[in-house]
């Protein structure tokens, strides 16, 4: 196995709010293996903005890291200087976000912004914008030379995530991170861009880092997914154990949820009782307990870690 | 049972300010059309899903509905009697009677207000509906299932699934007859999403509400729809009965929708009919079908002109002449 691109390891972040602190991450392992696609799944509020902020180091002035490194092929992402961090950004790991109408710049043409992606490159200009044509094509848009000269009001939805994809793409990142890419899309331009994404990760060979709360998505485009609550990573695997054979509660329940999976149409759809439990003020034990249906002492007063070889679990019950 | 909102027809124009450009360009459009053509019913306790993607005129055809954007022509019939037009062609309904949910949960409740004031709202401006608006307010809370403590809260302290419940409370405050939701669920998490429609079926069961709900998810329409009926570019494509419609689509962008839906299994086989090309702008409708440009069936005859609509509303009706068989 080849040594993973980035490497979670043991990172906790909390951030200082006037309650105290708050600690929205946990002790998070992982790692992302080259060319892997990788899918985050958890529910508003588990950590996944969190976790991607401080991957490209963007957190808030009120947080800190309690514990861990984030290394990138060997260096911890952490420790680097602010120069050094940002000539990593969109050259090395690059992002495409939610919702590409406020990514991209409404004023500047498409051909504009594409070629300012390149501003590190000693390229003429005429060269950068025939690479920028190139990359339209790559990402499936028909007429790309005309595109250059339009602006982003002019072209559908799912045409501009697909320009926000080519220029995530521009730099051949080692690792393209993508947050909710598909949220903002109807389902059959969804499955053109999950498509589209398989591959051009196989053209490039980066690693994608995928981040949804759709788990559709996440099944049918990523090779490896992780299960996040409330800051805490419950459960990792393959994408096929982590879904044919969901071993954590909370994934289980959660996959129960999924309206996709109940075939008989009902008019009573299951949910998770309780909520969230408060960062601030953590109960002691499993992160989960308060809503889960098997919990036993133990769950009350220690907490689970990840263990596994391959498919992690979190939980004192699903190991037994 | 008896038709609550009966709809002819409906087409919704928006005019097109051209500004300097408009001036100069004689060619360019003076209007554009919204809804095109759009025909429904919803019965008492029934509720109708339209389904489509972003721009495909959904929130338009809602807005119409309310009154909230200008009609060009049809005819609305709410519980048998024909809505009034004003001067400048909005409908004029009875506002108690038809509710509107707005699909941005937190950004459509007053950021000033408390709860107990976005709720005794209502009641302030239809007068002789409470005599006790604060206490009208808590009980609507708990009709929705949020204790009393909410309402001392302002809107940034609720999370999205409280706020979509006061949204659903401020819906019911009047006891309308039809409630109108926009994306109920766009932005909630699965474990949540289950409560709200959970919820909005079991007020439709004690109100006898009829529902529209505006939504792009499939996987809920199975579970909460009666009647649904699919989108796209201001028209409806294919309308009916949302079992019949799963079982066995007759449009082809019907039959597309319903396959792209990604599947949590994922040893599922993917029988996908893959569209492709873009959404055509709605200046620039195709000529005949609008869907011929992405249609995987498309004949020379599609182009001719928009096809009549083909089976009974009631059961299911396509607008397709090489439907599916």
């Amino acid at each position: 196995m080849d040594k993973p691109v980035l490497d979670i390891r043991d990172l906790s972040v909390s951030f200082l709010t006037e309650r105290g602190l708050l600690r929205a991450l946990r002790n998070v392992n992982i790692p992302i293996d080259p060319g892997r696609i990788v899918g985050i799944v958890g529910e508003s509020g588990c950590g996944k903005s969190t976790l991607i902020s401080a991957i490209i180091r963007l957190l808030a002035p009120n947080a800190q890291i309690d514990s861990g490194s984030i290394l990138w092929r060997g260096d911890d992402l952490l420790d680097l200087e602010p120069d050094a961090i940002r000539a990593l950004r969109g050259d090395e790991i690059s992002m495409v976000f939610q919702d590409p109408m406020t990514s991209l710049n409404p004023v500047l043409t498409i051909g504009r912004q594409m070629t300012d992606v390149q501003h590190r490159d000693n390229r003429s200009k005429a060269e950068k914008r025939a690479r920028a044509t190139r990359m339209l094509e790559r990402v499936g848009i028909p007429d790309p030379v005309e595109q250059l000269d339009r602006y982003p009001h002019h072209l559908s939805g799912g045409m501009r995530q697909r320009v926000a994809i080519a220029m995530a793409l521009m730099t051949e990142p080692g690792l393209l991170i993508a947050d909710e890419p598909t949220t903002a899309l109807d389902a059959t331009l969804e499955v053109q861009i999950i498509h589209r994404l398989q591959q051009l990760q196989r053209d490039f060979g980066c690693a994608i880092l995928f981040i949804s709360h759709h788990l559709g998505v996440i099944a049918e485009l990523c090779d490896e997914v992780v299960v996040m609550y409330a800051g805490e990573v419950v459960e990792s695997g393959s994408t096929r154990d982590v879904f044919l054979n969901p071993r954590h509660p909370y994934t289980q329940k959660l996959l129960d949820c999924d309206p996709a999976r109940i075939k008989k149409a009902t008019r009573n759809l299951p949910v998770i009782g309780g909520s969230l439990p408060d960062l601030v003020e953590l109960p002691d034990g499993c992160v989960f307990r308060p809503r889960c249906d098997i919990s036993i002492d133990r769950c009350r007063s220690e907490r689970p870690g990840l263990e596994g070889s391959n498919h992690c679990i979190a939980c004192h019950l699903a190991r037994q | 049972m008896s038709e609550l909102l009966q709809v002819n027809d409906l087409r919704v124009r928006f005019p097109i300010k051209g500004g300097l450009a408009g001036i100069l360009d004689r060619e360019r459009p003076t209007h554009v059309d919204v809804v095109h053509g759009v025909s429904l019913d919803i019965r008492h306790g029934e509720t109708l899903a339209v389904v489509g993607e972003s721009g495909s005129g959904k929130t338009t055809l809602a807005m119409a509905l309310c009154g909230l954007a200008p009609v060009l022509d049809g005819e609305v019939y709410f519980d048998g009697r024909l809505l009034d037009k004003d001067k400048n062609n909005y409908l004029v309904p009875d506002r108690k009677r038809i509710a509107l949910m707005f699909q941005d949960p937190t950004g459509s409740l007053s950021p000033r207000m408390t709860v107990r004031k976005l709720l005794a709202e209502p009641y302030k401006i239809h007068t002789g509906l409470s005599d006790d608006p604060d206490q009208s307010a808590l009980d609507l809370l708990s009709l929705v299932g949020l204790g009393n403590d909410f309402a001392n809260r302002y809107p940034h302290q609720l999370s999205g699934g409280q706020a979509r419940r006061v949204g659903v409370a401020r819906a019911l405050a009047l006891n309308p007859d039809l409630l109108i939701a926009d994306e109920p669920t766009a932005g909630l998490d699965v474990s949540i999403q289950g409560e709200v429609l959970n919820l909005l079926a079991d007020l439709q069961q004690e109100m006898g509400l009829g529902i529209m709900i505006i939504t792009h998810n499939l996987n809920i329409v199975r579970h909460v729809a009666d009647q649904m009926a699919i989108m796209y570019l201001g028209r409806f494509l294919e309308q009916g009965q949302s079992g019949l419609i799963f079982d066995h689509p007759r449009h082809p962008y019907t039959a597309a929708l319903l396959a792209a839906n990604p599947s949590t299994d994922p040893d599922a086989a993917s029988e996908r009919i893959e569209l492709t090309g873009e959404v055509p702008g709605l200046l620039k409708r195709p000529r005949g079908c609008e869907f011929h440009t992405r249609c995987p069936r498309v004949q020379p005859g599609c182009l001719e002109q928009f096809p009549d609509s083909e089976g009974t509303r009631a059961m299911q009706a396509w607008n397709c002449i090489h439907p599916l068989s």
